[in-house]
């Protein structure tokens, strides 16, 4: 029954288009054309003589295949065995994140030799104890086969490979003539925090001088940092503390999905999102676009992006005034509810213990976020200048100087690093031509690579040896885990060899090692081995208050004098692609958005009001002008909650990769680079001049999941307020129903019983459960054009819905029965007060104000499994320890189980992935299956698939307990989505276990199963979501 | 109106090969386990029973129609080819051809899977030649070495592992079994040498040598689809390697013993038991473990029937 119009998960659920009719209750969306086989249609009619061939055919074929020989298979062993390999037994080196390029703790899992997961370092605390899915998915950047395979030369347009001798003897000659000549020379590098990298480019100055470093960072974090300069005399990110902190008010800052180090945020968020003693914190989120973090806030506002400024400076004042202090004189601009002075008050009252931050890129706007935070007294607590972040150190002004310099011909030569300007920076491709000599260190020909004199392949850093240096004396080791599998050398050598300090052309394998050994013993000491073995290092000074050293009254006139603008685009990144440096990795574009659930491209996010008035809807496509850069048509995509008048388009899409890359990675999206404001001092994501939008011809089907496997309207989400909740915590599940069960009973007093609890609270959404989820069980890539026919393989989803939520007091027509009705602000729109018969205006104020939840759906597990009485042939059943098992040997394909789960989460494999080169992803070729899990089947087409609990995990666990002789604890391992998980909003154990976190969860007061009214009693609960928000109990829970 | 029987046809065709199909599993070799041999008796019984009965009844009926025939001439029937020719003639050739054809694969088919599909795939005996005639006999047997000193992760790992060339060089760097080959390295010897690069005269190893690994022959094929574990059955189950590898030490040439099918695994679950009382997981996990009629838990009744514990 449908419950209410309370929750939907895109527009056209909401206003029930037909086409969403049409395939909301399917389960396959494309049905079998068996009315066109038994159609007159003369190109499906089956003929007698075609199918007596066909028929003799296949018996033939079977018949000759049968007599076919059984084919002989090899076993080759290690000719010397390694001392620490046990063939069959993973191995964990603890090792630093690939993506998060200023160091990040993981463990990699290794088998035979060959990296095949990345895992989150729990004894890290510091750092969360999470991976996203952009690490996860990052593993596929080792075993890419477009790889540079070694040293090449640029001989006019084409690469030509050269010995590593020669490369070294070419660029020590150009270096030294750039030397000679009183030219610069520059590294130009992400910004980075490697010891290694560091000492090397200080050798590289010693021996040719005039050696400049560059940090360059394509989205960059200057404005904190010139802020940070101006206000505390230190350019640098400080370390946020969101678990401190009982009020966060973030101005556009997307900290928990992609701004400076979201695992960590997320982890720390989550801390404190779970109600205590009738307590949690409140999360105020003020945004342009609808972000990660907005859809998790108690309260979101839509904001214009341009007026930022504005916004902190009423914050400012209000603070002001709240303290009894004098207001700077400035501009003043509340938000809808006068949502600024409310935050304030939340804030003053919190003083010491909140936090504000913001995620605009302008010095004023981050001075006035420091007087803010200063005034509320918040460093020391929640804000640890101490102990800061090293990491996004890229300084637009110091680059801008460097393409000055490279303008005018001051730069002799230039060593890129990981760093790719010639995609990120609108006008340095151009200028490349003006140094004479370029050299890359890309792992991929890439943009920058493509016009360099020299490539020098590095190592990928699963190969290398590092030291990273994340915040201030906190390091973070990076250790081999596999020899180099093409012809590099990291680039810590291959400087150490250009500055003469080493001669190991030929490739001295522990030259890196002995190197990162000497710089542990003199710059930080101790016993290398066992720091290498733990993977980081903390030394976390205590963190204290400091001054501010800058007038906020020069800030907030600097930003009063600013133009803003109504209309503006706005340049994000996306939670799973960031800014765009791992392109070539298929896993993180097949993950869904976490707010958009579209995969794959990038589009223009517009609201609805917005589209509404320019008439775009969904799947059109628009041109879009701003900053003097047009594209010509680019997909439109309408975002409920996104502030009218803002556009939104996400940054690093449009890469240029190798040509051999031919599947849905090539020309993906478009670049938006070059419409970034460089205009001013630090570069400017917000572009609010000459930004024009519209329609033009044409159509353009994004891969989007939004709508796939729907819950048609049955009332699974559950939420209530915090007041309400510390009222009557069992608020929403009050509810039982009278259930009659025709199935036995299951006996789980013996043995284990396995079940999972999923908290809504501080489940994000982020979506690294997918990717982690995907890789631990080889679930293959299916690519854009399968997911538009809604046959995404994932094993577990992120089910994102709406609700609207009255913005204010209001009289609104419900219907013809009930009238007119009252609704105050906060309200929830519900069963009794449909949306339907709003007036416009009102119902452009409601698409502002949306709430989002977020819903992990995998499978439940079921004890009254409704896919196992439907199996023809038993390939699902259930086991002892109350696993929904599936067989994917007896498994025939019939899909009754997937018409017949309520939840939706069975998957039917259509192709055989990891043969087929329709699917060039890592799955089809012989170095991709390097990554492959050898403890999971590779399913092969034709069966159904779904969440197993991970049974590989659990089993090995059990058999190392009953090898080692001892009691099993539950919490001795868990499955890839809860291990990853950084909010730690996953928790899966034994019941049976007293001592497991889940047998406390599953009877929690929050907890309940999802559709429990079918009696299908999953092994899954869910903790009901409950927001710090002041409203009355209004929740109750409509159902049949 | 030719569509429409084409249509009849094939759909026809196709139940009849769904037939053969549902015949040919419900004849798979799980029928012992679903009837004891009692019933498959009373039903033998029965049918010999029957069968005698019909006969006698079918004698009776063609002595009465003899007489009835000696008695009325006038009514004597036609022969029984006159009767089937009368009865067929105006049958559809290709129906009745596709027809015959059809009870023909059923029946056929039927009879295959029992008695030839059953052992499709399955390499009981399989005995290949191997890159080095390595005998077990010899080593295991003769000289009595200790199985898990070659396959040494045979406790800690899925895999047993075929050992690596050094592990032979522990012993082989002296033992060269010059007296059977006229004070020459034995050849078989020779090709562990040849892989290692080692001189066995000079007794050292050559510098750089670039080693190759022995590409033996995979006896035991199980698929990819069924997880096996060694050390589960070793270590927790307390198993001897013969029980599953057969008299490996009488072996000069390894051939695979067992059939390797899942009916093979399964009947030794169903019977063997579980090391309860000797091993600190079972204590805590099998406090309330109810043991019907045995006086010990059996792997089947821990749970070692479930389709997940091994595919996945």
């Amino acid at each position: 029954m449908k419950s209410s119009n309370q929750y939907w998960k895109g527009i056209d659920e909401l206003e029930q288009t037909p086409e969403f009719v049409e395939s909301e209750g399917r389960e396959f969306y494309e049905g079998l054309p068996l009315d066109k086989v038994f159609s007159n249609d003369d190109s499906f009619r089956a003929n007698r003589r075609d199918f007596l061939k066909f028929f003799g055919f296949s018996v033939g074929a079977v018949a000759l295949a049968a007599c076919n020989k059984t084919p002989v298979k090899y076993a080759m062993p290690y000719a010397i065995h390694p001392d620490n390999v046990t063939p069959g037994v993973p191995l964990h080196y603890a090792s630093s994140s690939i993506s998060d390029y200023e160091g990040f703790p993981m463990l990699v899992k290794v088998r035979e030799g060959r990296p095949i997961k990345f895992e989150p370092n729990k004894e890290a605390e510091f750092y969360g104890g999470g991976l996203d899915g952009l690490a996860h998915a990052s593993i596929l950047s080792l075993y890419d086969t477009n790889r540079t395979p070694g040293a090449q030369k640029k001989i006019e347009t084409a690469y030509d490979s050269i010995e590593w001798a020669e490369a070294d003897e070419a660029i020590m000659k150009g270096l030294s003539s750039a030397a000679s000549s009183g030219k610069q020379i520059a590294v130009v590098s992400r910004s980075s925090t490697s010891l290694l990298l560091k000492s090397a480019v200080e050798k590289l100055n010693e021996k040719y001088g005039n050696v400049v470093h560059v940090n360059y960072e394509p989205v960059s974090y200057s404005g904190i940092l010139h802020a940070n300069e101006q206000s505390f005399g230190k350019k640098a990110i400080p370390a946020y503390h969101f678990g401190k902190a009982d009020v966060i008010v973030s101005f556009g800052a997307d900290f928990l999905g992609t701004w400076i180090s979201p695992v960590r945020f997320s982890a720390d968020w989550g801390k404190n999102r779970v109600p205590k003693n009738g307590k949690m914190s409140k999360h105020i989120q003020f945004e342009s676009l609808m972000s990660l973090s907005g859809a998790n806030a108690d309260v979101r506002v839509p904001m214009t992006a341009s007026s930022t400024g504005a916004h902190l400076v009423t914050l400012y004042n209000e603070l002001l005034q709240l303290a009894g202090s004098s207001m700077v004189s400035g501009p003043k601009k509340e938000l809808a509810g006068q949502a600024i002075k409310h935050a304030a008050e939340d804030l003053w009252k919190a003083r010491g213990k909140s936090l504000v931050v913001s995620g605009s890129n302008d010095v004023n706007d981050q001075i006035i976020v420091n007087a803010i935070n200063t005034l509320l007294g918040n460093y020391g607590t929640t804000i640890d200048m101490n102990n800061h972040f090293n990491g996004y150190s890229g300084d637009d002004s110091s680059f801008k100087k460097f393409t000055s310099d490279v303008n005018s011909g001051r730069v002799g030569a230039a060593i890129f690093v990981d760093a790719n300007p010639s995609y990120s920076h609108k006008s340095f491709g151009s200028l490349l031509s003006k140094i004479p000599l370029t050299v890359s260190n890309a792992l991929i020909m890439d943009e920058t690579a493509r016009s360099c004199t020299y490539l020098t392949p590095d190592l990928h850093a699963l190969e290398s040896w590092d030291i990273k240096e994340p915040y201030v004396g906190s390091y973070v080791f990076n250790q081999p885990t596999i020899g180099p599998v093409f012809q590099g050398r990291q680039i810590a050598e291959s400087l150490m060899v250009w500055s003469g300090q080493s001669n190991s052309a030929s490739g001295d394998k522990t030259y890196t090692y002995e190197l990162t050994k000497s710089i542990f013993d003199s710059k930080i000491g101790g016993d290398f081995n066992k720091a290498i073995e733990r993977g980081f290092l903390m030394s976390t000074a205590s963190a204290s208050p400091v001054s501010l050293g800058v007038s906020p009254a020069d800030a907030a006139s600097k930003i009063g004098a600013r133009k803003t603008s109504e209309t503006n685009l706005v340049l994000y990144q996306k939670v799973g692609v960031r800014d765009g440096y791992f392109a070539n990795t298929p896993w993180a574009h097949e993950m869904p958005d976490p707010v958009t659930k579209v995969c794959w491209d990038n589009y223009l996010s517009i609201s609805k009001p917005d589209a509404d008035k320019a008439g775009l809807k969904d799947g059109d496509v628009a041109k879009v002008t701003a900053n003097g850069v047009t594209l010509d048509s680019i997909p439109v995509l309408i975002q409920p909650g996104q502030a009218r008048g803002t556009y939104g388009i996400a940054l690093g899409y449009g890469r240029m990769l190798p040509e051999s890359v031919q599947n849905d990675l090539k020309d993906l999206g478009q670049n938006v680079y070059p419409m970034v404001d460089h205009s001013g001092n630090t570069c400017n994501y917000v572009i609010s001049e000459g930004v024009s939008v519209e329609k033009v011809e044409g159509a353009y089907e994004l891969a989007r999941t939004q709508s796939h496997h729907t819950i048609e309207g049955r009332n699974i989400v559950r939420e209530a307020s915090l007041d309400a909740y510390n009222e009557d915590p069992y608020v929403t599940n009050h509810h039982k129903h009278n259930l009659v069960s025709l199935w036995e009973e299951h006996d789980y007093s013996k043995g284990h019983h396995w079940a999972m609890a999923i908290d809504l609270n501080s489940c994000t959404g982020c979506s690294a459960c997918i990717v982690s989820c995907s890789i631990e069980n080889n679930v293959p890539i299916v690519g854009r054009t399968e997911i538009r026919r809604r046959r995404e393989m994932h094993w577990i989803r992120i089910d994102r819905y709406y609700s609207f939520e009255v913005p204010q007091a209001a009289t609104v027509h419900i219907d013809k029965i009930m009238g007119d009705a009252e609704v105050s602000e906060g309200d929830y729109l519900t069963e009794e007060k449909k949306i339907n018969n709003y007036t416009e205006d009102t119902s452009d104020a409601l698409y502002d104000n949306v709430k989002v939840v977020h819903q992990p759906m995998l499978c439940q597990h079921c004890d009254h499994a409704p896919c196992e009485t439907v199996c023809p042939v038993l390939a699902t059943t259930h086991s002892g320890e109350g696993l929904n098992q599936m067989t994917y040997n007896r498994c025939i394909g019939t899909k009754y189980c997937a018409n017949n789960c309520p939840y939706k989460v069975r998957r039917f494999n259509w192709f055989r992935f990891n043969e087929n080169k329709k699917f060039d992803y890592h799955f089809s070729n012989d170095l991709g299956k390097m990554v492959i899990n050898p403890d999971v089947t590779v399913r092969s087409r034709g069966v159904m698939e779904k969440c197993s609990f991970c049974v590989q995990r659990i089993q090995s666990a059990k058999l190392q307990a009953k090898r080692e002789d001892r009691k099993m604890e539950s919490d001795e391992f868990t499955t890839a989505c809860a291990q990853t998980c950084p909010s730690k909003a996953i928790v899966f154990g034994d019941l049976n276990d007293p001592k497991s976190e889940i047998s406390k969860l599953y009877n929690n007061e929050r907890s309940y199963h999802v559709i429990e009214e079918l009696d299908t009693k999953p092994s899954i609960v869910y903790m009901t979501k409950i927001r710090n928000k002041k409203e009355k109990s209004n929740n109750h829970v409509a159902h049949h | 109106m030719y569509e429409p029987k084409t249509k009849i046809l094939n759909t026809l065709i196709l139940l009849a090969l769904s037939g053969a199909l549902n015949t040919a599993s419900a004849n798979s070799q799980n029928m012992s386990s679903f009837y004891s041999e009692s019933t498959l008796l009373a039903v033998i019984i029965l049918s010999a029973v029957l069968l005698l009965i019909s006969g006698l009844l079918w004698g009776i009926k063609n002595n009465l129609k003899a007489m009835h025939a000696k008695d009325n001439p006038e009514d004597a029937s036609p022969s029984i080819m006159e009767r089937i020719k009368a009865k067929t003639s105006h049958w559809n050739p290709t129906i009745a051809t596709l027809a015959i054809a059809g009870i023909l694969i059923v029946v056929l088919g039927a009879f295959g899977y029992k008695y030839g599909m059953d052992e499709v795939g399955v390499q009981q005996g399989y005995s290949p030649d191997q890159p080095i005639n390595f005998s077990h006999k010899i080593h295991a047997g003769q000289y009595n070495i200790d199985c898990k000193y070659c396959h040494s992760t045979v406790e800690k790992s899925k895999s047993a592992s075929i050992p690596a060339l050094n592990t032979c060089m522990n012993c082989h760097k002296y033992v060269q079994a010059r007296e059977k080959y006229n004070d020459n390295i034995s050849p078989e010897i020779q090709k562990i040498y040849d892989a290692i690069g080692w001189d066995g005269e000079a007794m050292e190893y050559k510098e750089d040598y670039e080693v190759k690994p022995i590409k033996w022959v995979r006896i035991h094929n199980l698929p990819d689809l069924a997880y096996f574990n060694h050390s589960q059955h070793v270590v927790v189950g307390n198993l001897e390697c013969q029980t599953c590898h057969g008299p490996i030490e009488e072996m000069d040439k390894v051939y695979q013993f067992s059939t390797l099918q899942m009916g093979w695994c399964i009947d030794c679950h169903r019977e063997r038991g579980i090391d309860a009382e000797n091993n600190d997981y079972y204590e805590e996990v099998h406090k309330n473990m109810v043991i019907d009629g045995k006086d010990y838990i059996t792997v089947a009744q821990n749970g070692g029937l479930e389709c997940g514990k091994c595919h996945y």
